[in-house]
C-alpha cells in the first residue's frame, strides 16, 4: 500500500453533519485524529454521532462541512484512492450468509484490488488471524455470533489497510470471542495498524485504546489517554465513571 | 475488469444457493408454459381446430339424416357420435347426455324428414309456375332439425358449430330444389308448349328439356382460398405454443426483480453495501455485475423454456414451437428484454425499503405489467382502452418482438422499435435508481 503520510493516517478538521429534516446537528465541529499504530476509542451514548463520524470517514457519507484526510489524502477529492488505505468493520455482520467465509474474503480481496497468490495468501492469513480455519468453508449463516464477528473484521482487514474503523464490533457476543477480537485487534494495532474504535463498552475501550474520545450530541467533549482522563477529573475511578460524569444518567433512546 | 467479473461471479453464486428464487425462476415459468399451452392448445382444438364430438340423432334414416351426417364427418372438425353409453341416441337420452355435459351438443333429425323437405320442395316449385298456391312458403309445417347444446357453449364456438349446421342445410337445400327443378322445369314447360303448340307442335322439338341435368344444383361458382399472412415459409402455423412459450418465458424473466430486488435490499439491510461501498470499486461497476449475471441468468431461463416449447411440449401432444428463421434477431430481442427486467429489478431494490415491498410489489407489477402486455390474454382480444394501455407494458414490447420473429418471420430489423423501447427502458430504470440511490443515501433504516 502507497504510504503517504506515514505519521498521522487520520486527520479530521471541523466536521459537521445535519440531517436531512433534523434540526440539531448530528456532528458539530468534530476535530480528531489518529496517529500511527494508534487506537483511539470513540466513546459514546446512543445517538452521539459515532456511526454518522464512522460513515463521514469512510466515504459512505458526505458531510456538510469539514475534511477528513486519510494519509495525507482528502476523502471527498480523492475517494476512490484513499479507500485503498483503511478498512471498515461496521457495526452488522457484512458478509453474505449464504457464501461461505473464504467465499466472502475471496470476494471482498478482489474488490480491494488483490488477486492471485497475493489474494489467497491474505485470505488464509486473515482466517488463521480471526481462528476460522477450520470453519472457512462453511456458509457463515451456519456460523455463532462470535464466528460471524471475526469473520466481518477479516474482511475488514484483509487489504492490510494502515487505518481500520471498528464500530462496536464485538457488540452481543461471548466473553471468549470478545477476548479473542480484543487480543487480535491489539496485535494489529502493534503491528502498526491506526484504529477507531467505537463502543459502549468501557472496559473494552481502557484495554485496547491509547487515547479516547468523547462525543455526545455530536460534539467531541473530551479526548486525550484513558488514565489522563480519569485523573483530571477527580471520583472518577475509571472510564466508565468518568463517561457518565460527562454524558449524564438520563436515558438515551 | 476483475471487480466486475468477481461481482458476476458472487452474484451467480448467491442466486444458485437460493433455492427459493431458483423455483421462482426457472421451474414456475417452465411449468406455466407447459399447462397453458396444453390448456389453449384443447380450447383451440375444442373451439374449431379439430374435434368437436356431436351426437347425432338420426330418426329419419333417409337422404337428409345420411347428408347431414355425411356433411359432418367431412369436415373433419367435428366426430360424430351415435350412441349413448352403449345405446343408439335417441332425443331424449341425447338432451340428457347434452345436459350433463357429456357431449356439447346433439343434433336430431326427426322422423319423416327428408320426405317432408321433399313434399314442400316440389310443392314451391310447382308454386312458381302456378302462384294460387299461396301456403307453399309457409313455414307453419316446415320440418326442423333440432340442435341441443350445452348451456356452458357460448360465442363464437355455438356460433361456429351452428353456422356449420346452417351451411349444410343450405346446401342440401339447393340441392334438393335444383333437383326439383331439374324434374318440373322440363314437364311443366312441356306442359306449356303443348297447351300453346299442340301434340304435333311439341312432338316436332324433340325432348332435350326432359333430361335437364340436376347435379348443376351441386356445381360451385365461388371458392374460398384461404391462406396465412405471413413473410417467407407460409407452411408454419401460428399455434397457442407460438404465442405461449415467448409469453410465459417473457414472464419468467421479467420475475428475476423478486430475487433480484430482493438481494439489493438485502444488501443493504446486512451492511454488504456498505462494506463493498468503502473499498475502492465504483457503484457503476456493482451494478454492472449484477446486470451481467441476471442477464446471464435471463438468458437461460429463455433458452430453457424455448427447449421446453421445442423438444418437451409435443411430447405432451401439442405442437412443437417453431423459432423461426432469424437466430440474431431472438437473441437481441431477448437480450433487450433481460437488460429491461434486469433495469426494473434494480429500481425496485433502489426504491423498496423492505425485502418484503420488494417483492410483493415486484411480483404484483409483473403480473400486471404481463396481464395488460398480452402474456395472458392475447392484445387483440382485449378492449380498445386496454389494447391503448398495453402498448405502455415492456413485456408486450418483448412479446411482440419475439412472436413477430417466430411466427411472421420478423427480423431484427422489423422487430427494432420494440428493441429500442426495452433498451429504452433499461436506461431509463437505471438513471432513476442511480438519481434515487444518491438521494435517499445508502442505509435503509
Amino acid at each position: 500500500m502507497e504510504k503517504t503520510h506515514p505519521g498521522r493516517p487520520l486527520v479530521v478538521r471541523q466536521l459537521r453533519k445535519t440531517y436531512p429534516g433534523e434540526a440539531a446537528p448530528a456532528l458539530r465541529d468534530v476535530d480528531l485524529h489518529v496517529d500511527a499504530g494508534e487506537a483511539l476509542g470513540l466513546l459514546g451514548p446512543n445517538g452521539a454521532g459515532k456511526t454518522t463520524a464512522i460513515s463521514i470517514m469512510s466515504t459512505l457519507m458526505r458531510p456538510d462541512s469539514g475534511t477528513v484526510t486519510i494519509c495525507g489524502i482528502e476523502i471527498f477529492k480523492q475517494t476512490h484512492r484513499a479507500k485503498k488505505h483503511f478498512g471498515l468493520v461496521p457495526q452488522e455482520i457484512a458478509l453474505y450468509p449464504s457464501l461461505t467465509c473464504h467465499e466472502n474474503l475471496h470476494f471482498f480481496g478482489r474488490l480491494a484490488g488483490l488477486k492471485g497468490r497475493k489474494l489467497k495468501g491474505r485470505i488464509d492469513e486473515c482466517i488463521d488471524l480471526v481462528g476460522l480455519t477450520a470453519s472457512a468453508g462453511k456458509r457463515v449463516a451456519t456460523f455463532s455470533g462470535g464466528m460471524k464477528r471475526r469473520a466481518n473484521i477479516a474482511a475488514g482487514i484483509l487489504h492490510k489497510p494502515e487505518l481500520l474503523f471498528l464500530d462496536e464490533p464485538t457488540v452481543g457476543i461471548d466473553a471468549q470471542s470478545r477476548h479473542m477480537i480484543l487480543e487480535m485487534l491489539a496485535r494489529l494495532n502493534r503491528q502498526g495498524t491506526g484504529m477507531i474504535y467505537t463502543t459502549h463498552y468501557m472496559e473494552e475501550a481502557q484495554a485496547l485504546c491509547s487515547r479516547v474520545a468523547i462525543i455526545d450530541q455530536g460534539k467531541i467533549i473530551v479526548q486525550g489517554p484513558p488514565l489522563e482522563l480519569t485523573a483530571r477529573y477527580p471520583g472518577c475511578a475509571d472510564l466508565g465513571g468518568l463517561f457518565l460524569l460527562l454524558t449524564g444518567k438520563q436515558l438515551r433512546d | 475488469m476483475t471487480r466486475l467479473v468477481a461481482t458476476i461471479f458472487k452474484e451467480l453464486l448467491l442466486l444458485g444457493r437460493d433455492r427459493a428464487g431458483l423455483l421462482v425462476l426457472f421451474l414456475m415459468p417452465a411449468v406455466l408454459v407447459i399447462v397453458v399451452s396444453l390448456v389453449q392448445e384443447n380450447i383451440l382444438k375444442v373451439t374449431g381446430e379439430t374435434v368437436v364430438r356431436v351426437l347425432f340423432v338420426d330418426q329419419d334414416r333417409q337422404l337428409l339424416g345420411q347428408f347431414i351426417e355425411t356433411q359432418f364427418r367431412q369436415s373433419g372438425t367435428i366426430e360424430i357420435a351415435n350412441e349413448v353409453n352403449g345405446r343408439t341416441a335417441d332425443e331424449k337420452n341425447a338432451r340428457a347426455a347434452v345436459e350433463d355435459g357429456d357431449f356439447q351438443f346433439a343434433v336430431v333429425i326427426p322422423a319423416g324428414a327428408t320426405e317432408a323437405v321433399e313434399k314442400r320442395v316440389k310443392r314451391q316449385i310447382l308454386s312458381a309456375f302456378d302462384p294460387g298456391d299461396a301456403a307453399a312458403g309457409s313455414n307453419r309445417d316446415m320440418p326442423r332439425v333440432t340442435l341441443l347444446f350445452d348451456p356452458l357453449v357460448q360465442g363464437t364456438f355455438r356460433a361456429s358449430v351452428t353456422n356449420a349446421l346452417h351451411v349444410i342445410l343450405l346446401t342440401l337445400e339447393l340441392e334438393m330444389k335444383a333437383r326439383a327443378v331439374s324434374e318440373i322445369f322440363p314437364q311443366q314447360l312441356e306442359q306449356t308448349l303443348q297447351k300453346a303448340m299442340g301434340p304435333q307442335g311439341t312432338a316436332t322439338i324433340g325432348n332435350p328439356l326432359a333430361s335437364m341435368n340436376p347435379e348443376w344444383g351441386r356445381q360451385r361458382l365461388l371458392g374460398i382460398e384461404s391462406r396465412q399472412a405471413t413473410r417467407g415459409d407460409a407452411a408454419k402455423r401460428p399455434s397457442s405454443v407460438q404465442q405461449n412459450v415467448p409469453a410465459w418465458a417473457l414472464f419468467g424473466m421479467f420475475f428475476i426483480v423478486v430475487p433480484m430486488g430482493g438481494s439489493l435490499i438485502r444488501e443493504k439491510q446486512e451492511g454488504t453495501l456498505l462494506r463493498v461501498m468503502s473499498l475502492p470499486v465504483s457503484y457503476l461497476t456493482i451494478l454492472a455485475g449484477k446486470v451481467c449475471a441476471y442477464v446471464l441468468v435471463c438468458c437461460f431461463q429463455f433458452t430453457l423454456i424455448l427447449a421446453v416449447g421445442k423438444f418437451v411440449l409435443p411430447l405432451l401432444g401439442a405442437p412443437e414451437l417453431e423459432i423461426g428463421s432469424a437466430p440474431l434477431a431472438i437473441a437481441v430481442v431477448v437480450a433487450s428484454a433481460a437488460l429491461a427486467a434486469t433495469g426494473y429489478g434494480i429500481f425496485l431494490g433502489t426504491i423498496a425499503r423492505t425485502y418484503e415491498q420488494a417483492s410483493m410489489f415486484g411480483a404484483v407489477s409483473v403480473v400486471i405489467a404481463a396481464a395488460m402486455g398480452g402474456i395472458m390474454v392475447p392484445v387483440y382480444a382485449m378492449p380498445k382502452l386496454m389494447q391503448q394501455i398495453s402498448q405502455f407494458s415492456p413485456l408486450a414490447w418483448g412479446l411482440n418482438a419475439l412472436v413477430n420473429v417466430f411466427a411472421r418471420n420478423g427480423t431484427a430489423l422489423s422487430v427494432f422499435p420494440q428493441i429500442a423501447l426495452l433498451l429504452f427502458f433499461f436506461a431509463g430504470t437505471v438513471l432513476l435508481s442511480w438519481f434515487f440511490f444518491h438521494h435517499r443515501g445508502l442505509t435503509v433504516n
